[in-house]
């Protein structure tokens, strides 16, 4: 686990299928707990995804929102894009092309510039949740 | 009477060399393979509901070419997957010649054997030609150039250059003469088709010519009826009531679209394949016997079983998960369509997704 300040980065296991969320997850759920979170998620090693690991994705970043955080995407492979595009999720997480610029964008719009009551937020908390009832 | 020898599958090695040795390296065509379907070349695959290969023995026969010869470069692809049912019923006429498949290093001594077969039989001019490429030419037109010119080699230019189309007299064929080498170390007549050309050298140049068929910028029609302007259905084809369909779109033989998927901007979903529930299919192929499954959105890509290729970023996904797109299995009596066509769009015919092909 590399960290960077305040955001967190985690590499993303090669297989990123249901052996490869479990041994993942508990890895990373701790750092969903603590107060705003700021995960990124590094991409780079991996050659296998499949709906376990977008439903994996998609969990953390609910529960970062939850807690007035985030989760980006870095170093997505154009298969990975390709795959997080087809299962309609490609559009809900922020990618960048390295984790340096996952973690700089966390330091460019400071989280508290956007209130916490901000219509978006509901909204998209609900299409996470339909996009989760689908995968 | 009149002939032809159409040959079906890549260029050889050895043939390639010959090119070369005849001075005629930048006339070379690229491999046109499809990269998702492996090793089966792009004529092959069906498109709109016929094959490249199919319609080319359709349009020989309809310009009054008696015999037809396939000679089949075996280059490894399943049998079937290089002349389909649909050619092969064509090729069921007495007059036709049952396809050859031999090694590729004999395709040249095959093409030689059967041009001989034909001189025996008195054929007044023969058709020999590489299928690579989708053309519109009127072949009853090339013919009568080639009566016309009265010269031994007529071969097919369009503007970017040659094309693996000759018409050649019998009686300039000698035995043991490598037909192919010679055709193209020849200096021919050059015979200009006006007609609409796709090299398909790429699997992009797949989708162009869906796009180009559907939009009548080419002599491709799909198969079946236009149930609506731009809807094309062939039979046996199923859409839910509450699908979708904006045309122009094509939706193939015992092709299945489930409720609230949207099928969009000159997508063809060919014969036994199924789009479920919710899924949105944009400027995109679906391959026949291929399965896409629910609440997805596919855009700018070919799908072949579990094979995504998308083109707008250029890479092919092969997707283990068969939730997510896989080969759909066919049921047995489901391959023959005798049956009359159950069809329903926005009306109250309704053929919803059978539970047993998920």
């Amino acid at each position: 686990m590399l960290t960077s300040g305040p955001v967190v980065v985690m590499q993303l296991p090669e297989q990123l299928n249901l052996d490869g969320v479990r041994t993942f997850l508990p890895e990373l759920e701790p750092l969903l707990e603590c107060h705003r979170p700021r995960i990124v998620l590094d991409c780079s090693q991996v050659r296998y995804i499949d709906s376990a690991g977008v439903e994996m994705m998609l969990h953390c970043l609910e529960e970062a929102m939850k807690r007035d955080g985030d989760l980006k995407l870095a170093a997505l492979s154009p298969e990975s894009e390709v795959i997080l595009e087809l299962m309609r999720v490609a559009r809900v997480f922020e990618a960048f092309a390295s984790s340096d610029e996952a973690v700089r964008s966390f330091n460019a719009v400071p989280a508290e510039a956007v209130p916490q009551d901000a219509p978006w937020v509901a909204n998209v908390f609900g299409e996470i949740g339909a996009l989760k009832q689908a995968s | 009477m009149l002939s032809a020898i159409v040959i079906v599958g890549p260029e050889t090695r050895e043939e390639e060399e010959n090119c070369i040795a005849a001075g005629e390296v930048a006339a070379t065509p690229p491999r046109a393979e499809s990269e998702i379907q492996q090793g089966t070349p792009l004529v092959c695959v069906e498109i709109l509901g016929r094959s490249v290969v199919t319609r080319l023995v359709g349009e020989l026969r309809r310009a009054g070419v008696d015999q037809i010869a396939m000679v089949e470069n075996d280059s490894g692809a399943p049998k079937d997957a290089v002349i389909d049912s649909a050619a092969k019923i064509e090729l069921g006429s007495p007059e036709l010649v049952s396809p050859e498949l031999v090694s590729p290093e004999k395709v040249a001594q095959e093409v030689t054997r059967q041009v001989l077969t034909f001189k025996e039989s008195g054929v007044e001019a023969i058709l020999v030609g590489r299928v690579g490429a989708y053309v519109d030419m009127d072949f009853k037109d090339a013919f009568q150039f080639h009566r016309e010119q009265g010269q031994a080699v007529t071969r097919a230019f369009d503007k970017e250059g040659p094309l693996d189309l000759w018409v050649i007299d019998p009686a300039w064929v000698s035995d043991g003469m490598d037909t192919l080498a010679t055709l193209r170390a020849a200096e021919p007549v050059r015979y200009f088709v006006r007609g609409y050309v796709n090299r398909l050298e790429h699997p992009r140049d797949l989708r162009r010519l869906v796009v180009d068929g559907l939009t009548s910028r080419c002599g491709l029609r799909p198969q079946g009826s236009e149930i609506r302007p731009g809807v094309w259905t062939d039979e046996g084809a199923q859409v839910h009531r509450d699908a979708r369909i904006v045309a122009p779109a094509f939706i193939g033989r015992g092709a299945r679209i489930g409720e609230q998927c949207l099928i969009t901007r000159c997508s063809n979903i060919e014969s036994n394949s199924q789009v479920d529930y919710g899924t949105a299919v944009e400027d995109s192929s679906i391959l026949p016997n291929s399965y896409v499954g629910i609440g997805l959105d596919l855009s700018h890509s070919i799908v072949d079983g579990n094979n995504l290729l998308n083109l707008e970023r250029g890479v092919t996904v092969e997707i283990a998960d068969p939730c997510v797109i896989r080969q759909n299995r066919v049921p047995q009596q489901e391959k023959n369509f005798q049956s009359p066509v159950a069809f329903g769009l926005g009306s109250a015919q309704v053929s919803p997704v059978e539970e047993g092909l998920r």
